[in-house]
């Protein structure tokens, strides 16, 4: 009888998850672009060959991987310290920790605007802080280096508070008394926060390094709108590359093929990640 | 203390740096946008506003449909979730471990790799450029992490109130409709304010499902704004679009903050 | 007896609004292009009233946002829309995708062949004609005349005018152009290759673009950063900011289309009546080439008002538009006759330099295929402008893949 009640969202869930993934298997085997009349035509394995030989797709995955990485890391080091300074009482700390969310919860479309905005040579503000001590622009939406950097700082700035949050509730949990019978054992404060603190943060750590992880690998909004994927591809993303080939060149099965090439090299990132998870989990706990 | 409070005001200024910034674009006249040093007459304008507002169609036309598809979207989450946690309480706890882990990786899943299939279907039941419709797929994304808060949520109740209800006679239906559901109440809301925070912001699919100007969503209209003069760049209209996209949510974040921070934290700890 | 009254009455309403309800003619358009003809489609409204109606749909600003909004309205099915105003580069897509419908049985050859040729190029796909221009549309070279007496003629004219202008602070910049990772880019090289003698595809199209003159092509472009004739900036400008700086006074020249002349004469523009406007540069003895743009008016497959809608295209681009759009926007006109009209010349001078460009005009591939190569060629110049990629290893690998895409389409 209760499962009846489960029947609904599994349906859906099917519907949105399954079916598409197995829809793309079925698109990636066939030419399915302008050029055959949008018509369904089998080819063989041709579009995952074409994958492999596509060093444009080897080099987004790349880049997407290393986006998802280097902003994640940050994000949660930095969340680790501003959920300390949010883990206090006095009045006011509720507004506190609202108008720090507020990056999260606003629409990317709207902060990547802004960033796109700020980072705008030569009118934006930095270049404009940095053309009072400097003649030469640094022309950061134009570099290839920095246009990745900036994509990364636009990233940070809006989800460190997500983490920031989630790693609050975390602390919460922590009994104060722990602290106390710490203290009085003579360990000082940075001993306390490795000892006590950090272990036992441990799961909250897990689960936005996993959530924001898968996120941020489908990033695709701030990349479309901040710098369109360039300068030189260098700020190309999975999900933007498969987009342009599916929208703009109609290319449907190749665009599959993106899609579930990007999903395995995802899963296979998680697999490994979850393997160096347990191992290292062994080796804390045979070290007790 | 000192110290932790200058932290604390620094923090908040990296936050809404941005943010302020985009306030001060969007009431500078174009001129004085390229050149910040001009004389000050020429300053301050509102014309980025009224421009926002007379165009067609209307900015808040846009602030309407996400709202339309915002609401839509948590109604038919919530309407298909609560049923679905509440079992998933009560059936066969290897089941329901399965199911969980099933959602947990649904939950983790980048929705954006789908866009492609889902415009498929949206070709194929023809529900294109339908607000309704586009919270059909929303309410699928959001229901594995709401089944995953609500469950953790019923999990807390204690199970003789519905052995109790039980024996006087109350059915399924009345039992959640009386009883279960409105214990659950603080963590309903916090769960709704995240689906309709993501289905306020959500790009990609709204981006594809929708081709008709005045159904547009927010965030892709924010996208796609034109400015005052066509051969300039806009960024004065973009800014004011930006600020008066922003403050709903500004304002939603400020009323319910401390639901959407018990919604994050629940998830954290059960999920 | 009071309901067959009622029916009858009912029915003689839905015949009588059936047959006087107008036509509803749904047109998608970039911004600019829709507030441009907004007055032209009032008058056409008002003539028409109780008969034919147009709703103009003010689409996005951007051209890739244009073509975004285009492409899923049609992938969706049951597009809202009759006619789309379409980019040149877009068309064999929509027409190799079966979206956008022949116009051959209902164009007058007389008619079309009143067009000035560079306006008839671009709008036919296998033979048949789908789309008839809005606008003429071409690459122009615009110079600054308090700078110089004469317009440089080869690439390396301008490369030292620039320079030199910049090092003795005339202007902060010398030669502005698009050289942001989009398809302005492609047209900008478009204009440099064939000025050096190159060619992207050939008539049987095999690639071209790891030739001599298509690797001097690049070099050119990024030794005109590399000197210090174009700011590093330029890597990320569209025609907007190109059109911005230039406009300002900060630049000695500028890449861009027919419309920038009119915004340049606005009170507001720093430059008004210092600005010449010429055609592209080119190597000593080689035709200067001119990217050929252009917006044109197409019907679509599903429309169910093709005929209605084709009369509505004609009243758009007749020549009393035409001559509107010229006079008040600055679009370049499609009629042959207007290039030679006294009384136009008389108000806008650059008539015959137009003219002059679209002798000359140079198509980009017209192919189905043409966004995916563009944008393999844009990632290849991109990465040559900003990130030191040599110009012969990114040629080439622009040519193998231009010429995968083309192979493994089969086509």
């Amino acid at each position: 009888m209760n499962i009846i009640l489960l029947l609904p969202a599994i349906f859906l869930l099917c519907l949105v998850f399954f079916i598409p993934l197995l829809r793309y298997f079925w698109l990636s085997l066939h030419a399915y672009s302008v050029s055959t009349g949008l018509e369904l035509i089998p080819n063989g394995g041709v579009n995952w060959l074409r994958l492999l030989e596509d060093d444009r797709f080897w080099i987004t995955t790349f880049q997407t991987v290393r986006f998802a990485c280097v902003s994640v890391s940050v994000e949660v080091v930095l969340a680790i310290f501003i959920a300390l300074l949010l883990d206090q009482k006095f009045k006011g700390i509720g507004i506190a920790r609202a108008l720090t969310l507020l990056p999260w919860a606003l629409p990317t479309t709207i902060m990547a605007l802004c960033w796109r905005w700020i980072f705008n040579t030569p009118n934006g503000p930095i270049e404009r802080l940095i053309s009072l001590v400097s003649n030469e622009p640094l022309n950061i939406l134009s570099d290839p280096h920095l246009a990745w950097l900036a994509t990364v700082l636009a990233d940070i700035w809006k989800t460190t508070p997500f983490i920031a949050l989630i790693l609050l509730a975390g602390l919460q949990t922590i009994s104060k008394d722990l602290y106390e019978a710490f203290r009085l054992e003579g360990g000082g404060k940075l001993q306390a926060f490795f000892t006590i603190t950090l272990p036992l943060l441990r799961p909250y750590l897990l689960i936005s390094l996993m959530f924001r992880l898968a996120q941020s690998f489908g990033v695709f909004d701030l990349i479309q709108i901040l710098t369109g994927g360039g300068p030189a591809g260098s700020t190309e993303s999975v999900a933007t590359y498969a987009y342009i080939n599916a929208m703009r060149f109609l290319d449907f099965g190749y665009s599959s093929t993106i899609i579930l090439g990007g999903f395995i090299v995802l899963l296979l990132l998680s697999l490994f990640a979850m393997v160096f998870y347990v191992y290292s989990r062994k080796i804390f706990i045979s070290k007790l | 203390m000192i110290r932790n409070k200058f932290l604390l005001i620094i923090l908040l200024l990296w936050s809404l740096c941005p943010f302020f910034w985009q306030v001060y674009t969007s009431f500078c006249s174009s001129e004085s946008i390229l050149s910040p040093l001009l004389n000050i007459d020429n300053r301050w304008t509102l014309q980025n506003y009224i421009q926002l507002f007379t165009s067609e169609p209307p900015f808040w036309r846009y602030l309407l449909n996400s709202t339309i598809v915002g609401t839509t979207s948590t109604v038919l989450t919530l309407i298909i979730a609560l049923p679905a946690s509440y079992a998933l309480t009560r059936i066969n706890k290897v089941f329901a471990t399965g199911f969980k882990l099933f959602f947990f990786i649904a939950a983790l899943f980048p929705y954006v790799l789908l866009f492609l299939s889902l415009l498929e279907i949206a070709r194929a039941l023809n529900i294109g450029n339908n607000l309704f419709a586009l919270s059909l797929p929303y309410a699928s994304l959001s229901l594995p992490l709401a089944i995953l808060l609500l469950s953790a949520a019923f999990n807390d109740l204690p199970k003789d109130l519905e052995e109790a209800a039980k024996i006087e006679g109350l059915g399924l239906f009345q039992r959640l409709r009386w009883i279960l559901i409105p214990l659950i109440a603080p963590a309903t809301a916090s769960t709704s304010i995240i689906i309709f925070l993501f289905s306020w912001n959500e790009y990609p699919i709204a981006l594809t499902w929708i081709s008709k100007p005045e159904l547009i969503t927010l965030p892709v209209a924010i996208a796609r704004i034109a400015g005052s003069s066509v051969y300039s760049v806009p960024y004065g209209a973009y800014a004011a679009a930006t600020v008066l996209g922003s403050l709903p949510l500004i304002i939603i974040v400020l009323l319910f903050q401390k639901q959407i921070i018990a919604g994050l934290t629940q998830g954290a700890v059960k999920g | 007896m009071i309901y067959p009254l009622i029916i009858f009455i009912s029915i003689a309403y839905s015949a009588w609004s059936f047959t006087h309800k107008p036509i509803d003619i749904n047109i998608l358009m970039p911004a600019p292009f829709a507030d441009s003809t907004s007055t032209i489609v009032d008058q056409y409204n008002h003539e028409n009233k109780g008969k034919v109606h147009i709703n103009v749909t003010r689409g996005p600003l951007e051209t890739e946002a244009v073509s975004d909004l285009a492409i899923s309205s049609l992938l969706l099915g049951a597009s809202p829309f009759d006619i789309i105003l379409i980019d040149v580069t877009w068309l064999p897509k929509y027409a190799e995708a079966g979206w956008i419908s022949s116009l051959d049985k209902y164009i007058d050859i007389e008619e079309w062949n009143s067009l000035i040729s560079g306006a008839q190029d671009g709008n036919s796909y296998k033979g048949n004609i789908y789309r008839w221009p809005l606008v003429a549309d071409m690459g122009l070279l615009y110079w600054r005349s308090d700078l110089m007496k004469e317009p440089p003629q080869t690439p390396n004219q301008l490369l030292e005018i620039s320079r030199n202008l910049v090092q003795d602070n005339q202007v902060e910049y010398g030669y502005v152009w698009q050289g942001r990772q989009y398809e302005g880019l492609s047209c900008v090289f478009l204009e440099v290759l064939h000025a050096f003698g190159g060619e992207w595809l050939d008539d049987n199209n095999h690639v071209k673009l790891s030739s001599n003159e298509s690797i001097e092509a690049a070099k050119w472009l990024r030794k005109l950063i590399k000197v210090g004739a174009s700011p590093k900036a330029v890597t990320n400008f569209a025609e907007t900011e190109a059109l911005q700086v230039f406009e300002s006074g900060q630049a000695a020249f500028m890449r861009n289309w027919p419309y920038a002349w009119s915004e340049l004469q606005k009170d507001s523009s720093q430059v008004k009546g210092k600005v010449g406007l010429t055609l592209m540069v080119s190597e000593q003895g080689r035709p200067s080439a001119s990217t050929l743009g252009s917006w044109g008016l197409s019907i679509l497959q599903n429309s169910h008002n093709k005929k209605a809608a084709y009369q509505v295209i004609r009243y758009l681009t007749s020549q009393a538009s035409q001559k509107k759009l010229f006079t008040d926007y600055g679009y370049t006109p499609t009629s042959e006759k207007l290039f030679d009209d006294v009384q136009l010349i008389s108000k806008l001078s650059i008539l015959p330099e137009l003219k002059r460009a679209l002798s000359v005009v140079q198509a980009r591939p017209m192919t189905p295929l043409y966004a995916q190569i563009s944008n393999v060629l844009q990632v290849e110049l991109s990465s040559i402008l900003t990130a030191n990629k040599p110009a012969e290893d990114a040629m080439r690998l622009a040519k193998d893949k231009t010429k995968r895409i083309i192979l493994s389409s089969g086509s």
